[in-house]
């Protein structure tokens, strides 16, 4: 959909292979339900972007909306007319927000009298915003500018803005994320999804999830951080499921001692990198097609890897350490990328008798408490965890008590683990399917109660899972590594 | 393992905050991820038996994100009180334990330093996004400063 026309802003640049847009589903909500209200007539409203900057796909994320004032624009079924006022006070806003933050223009092609509306830029829209587009993004190289059409039902279409080399240019934009509790994601005319080509073989499940289901798996891209007792039966499962893309961190090298616990381990993968065996295993059961796993032997939180995460749709959080899920949780809500963080727990008394096992999933994405409000994370905990075979030695030195090194490695087994990969895979389809009405917090499974229990810690009001919201790159995210 | 451009910085502002050179260990502690953080210039408080000596905390690798830890500790291990304190009649510092391996791999060496334990971070939890290591630092001292007999 690349249309080359001359002048002060052209089409058809190139910024990254895939470009996104993406919303907390509150705020996209809150701009449907504004704009789609002034039907039949046109209506528009800017909004403020943030950029997400992976490695193949740039996403603008959509932020604070800046509402027009009485006056402030003029419209009717066909056309709008916005006042230099308007335009002019949402720049100083973008100013004062920082030099990464741009300006969205999302306006309406409503239902009337014509008959629906169709989300699809108009030679007008082409040559006003060719016009406007250069006031708003010249001199802010730093951030994304974009422009949507809304349908009157549900269609989108939109591209960006940024300023290069050859001046100001523009990318259709190929997909809409809209980010709650769940994961929408909204093709537009651009998209590059694809079908599967034989949906036969996913009948069963398409049953349950439909066609726009399995077209959606297909097409999902998953990273999972850490291949080991909890990534490999991930990687199998989603695999198997019919995810079509998935990107895998894990810097280990497969030992027999992995083999009990850890799916695709086979006696031939042993020495060898746990990310060559479990991507062999990946490719072996997929039923997705296309499918492309792409992996790496390192941590999935250095720079380069928090670089790539951003490039998904959807996280798996297998790691082994509190650490990592630091920059993974921050991840999830200023990168508007729901992450699944699952772990498993053995728990010795004093006799060193196991006397409790629990294993959790706990979706991190907007509108459900985060790690830290969850307090599965805390500087306590992290600070325990940095202790190594020190820790509490403060509080034992106090009573003179001495020393107790322990060996710092804790049992895993394989039926705990899968446990904690289903419940996460039940809130997966939960996340990229819907298929009820409520994504439950952090779910945890206890022994010896055999209890299923949901987290009923709510959203602390002055957590960062709120204020970080859709921040992007604007926020600082430290990468870890566990060397 | 090096201590991060974060922690760095961090160090270098409490120096400058404080009045007090400090500098961070290049590795962290054997066996742990913390980093040994101290000054060699700390006055002490009047009723020990030396004026002046180390006075340290260790700090996560993963700082800020992580906090210090709820302890701080002084060298040298030989000090004591100049006068018994009413309650228990000591010379000794009982608030503080003499242990072993605390800050291996510091500019100190392998040498055992008084550990004073406390719920420095219990009733305002370390905000990474907000409080300093002079924050910290502040607690520390301020905890330094009660009588003896405290605890």
């Amino acid at each position: 959909m690349n249309r080359q026309l001359e002048g002060i802003a052209q089409f058809g640049g190139h910024l990254t292979d895939e470009v996104h847009l993406a919303a907390d589903r509150r705020i996209w909500q809150q701009i449907n339900d504004g704009l789609l209200a002034q039907a039949p007539n046109e209506a528009c409203v800017f909004v403020l972007t943030r950029p997400s900057s992976g490695v193949i796909r740039t996403t603008a994320i959509l932020g604070e909306v800046l509402w027009p004032e009485p006056g402030d624009v003029k419209s009717t079924p066909r056309r709008l007319e916005i006042s230099a006022d308007y335009i002019s006070r949402v720049l100083d806003s973008a100013t004062d927000a920082g030099p990464s933050v741009g300006i969205c223009l999302v306006h309406t092609h409503p239902k009337s009298e014509l008959g629906e509306g169709v989300a699809e830029f108009s030679p007008r829209d082409d040559w006003y915003e060719r016009r406007l587009f250069p006031t708003l993004v010249v001199g802010r190289q730093n951030s994304i500018a974009a422009s949507i059409v809304l349908g009157s039902s549900g269609d989108v279409n939109a591209r960006v803005w940024w300023e290069g080399n050859g001046g100001v240019l523009t990318q259709d934009v190929h997909a809409v994320r809209i980010v709650g509790p769940e994961l929408t994601i909204i093709e537009t005319p651009s998209s590059c999804w694809t079908d599967h080509p034989d949906p036969l073989v996913m009948d069963r499940s398409t049953r349950l999830w439909g066609k726009e289901g399995r077209r959606r798996l297909q097409n999902l891209r998953a990273g999972i951080v850490g291949c080991g007792g909890t990534g490999s039966i991930s990687i199998f499962a989603l695999a198997t499921m019919g995810i079509g893309k998935m990107l895998g961190w894990d810097k280990d090298i497969a030992a027999a001692q992995n083999r009990h616990r850890t799916a695709g381990i086979t006696r031939d993968c042993v020495g060898k990198p746990k990310v060559i065996a479990l991507k062999a295993l990946a490719e072996s059961v997929a039923t997705a097609e296309p499918f492309e796993m792409k992996c790496w032997q390192d941590w999935g939180t250095t720079t380069e890897g928090l670089k790539r995460l951003k490039d998904c749709d959807i996280i798996f959080c297998c790691v082994d350490k509190f650490a990592p899920r630091v920059p993974l949780n921050d991840l999830a809500y200023a990168h508007l990328i729901p992450t699944l963080d699952m772990s498993s727990w053995i728990h010795f008394d004093g006799n060193k008798q196991v006397d409790a096992l629990m294993t959790h999933a706990h979706v991190w994405s907007p509108g459900i408490p985060c790690a830290w409000c969850r307090e599965t994370l805390s500087s306590r905990i992290l600070i325990q965890e940095a202790q190594g075979n020190q820790r509490n030695i403060e509080n034992r030195a106090t009573y003179g008590m001495p020393m107790n090194e322990t060996d710092g490695v804790e049992p895993s087994v394989l039926p705990l683990n899968m446990l904690g990969v289903s419940l996460a895979l039940m809130q997966f389809m939960q996340v990229a399917l819907k298929i009820t009405d409520r994504t439950p917090r952090d779910l945890k499974f206890f022994l010896t109660n055999w209890e299923l229990d949901e987290s009923d810690r709510a959203i602390r009001p002055d957590c960062e899972c709120i204020s970080s919201i859709g921040a992007g790159d604007t926020l600082i995210i430290r990468p870890v590594t566990m060397d | 393992m090096e201590p991060s451009s974060d922690l760095k910085d961090a160090v270098r502002e409490l120096s400058e905050q404080s009045g007090h050179l400090f500098s961070v260990s290049p590795r962290p502690v054997t066996g742990t991820s913390l980093f040994v953080v101290h000054t060699d210039d700390q006055p002490f408080r009047p009723e020990y038996t030396v004026p002046s000596g180390v006075f340290g905390f260790r700090v996560p690798f993963n700082f800020p994100d992580a906090g210090p830890e709820d302890s701080f500790f002084i060298r040298p291990v030989e000090i004591k009180l100049r006068s018994p304190d009413p309650v228990r009649g000591s010379i000794e510092l009982h608030r503080a334990a003499k242990v072993d391996g605390f800050v291996a791999e510091s500019a100190l060496g392998n040498v055992p330093v008084l550990i004073f334990s406390w719920h420095l971070w219990n009733k305002t939890p370390w905000n990474r996004r907000k409080h300093k290591l002079l924050d910290h630092y502040t607690h520390c001292i301020r905890r330094f400063e009660l009588p003896e007999h405290d605890s």
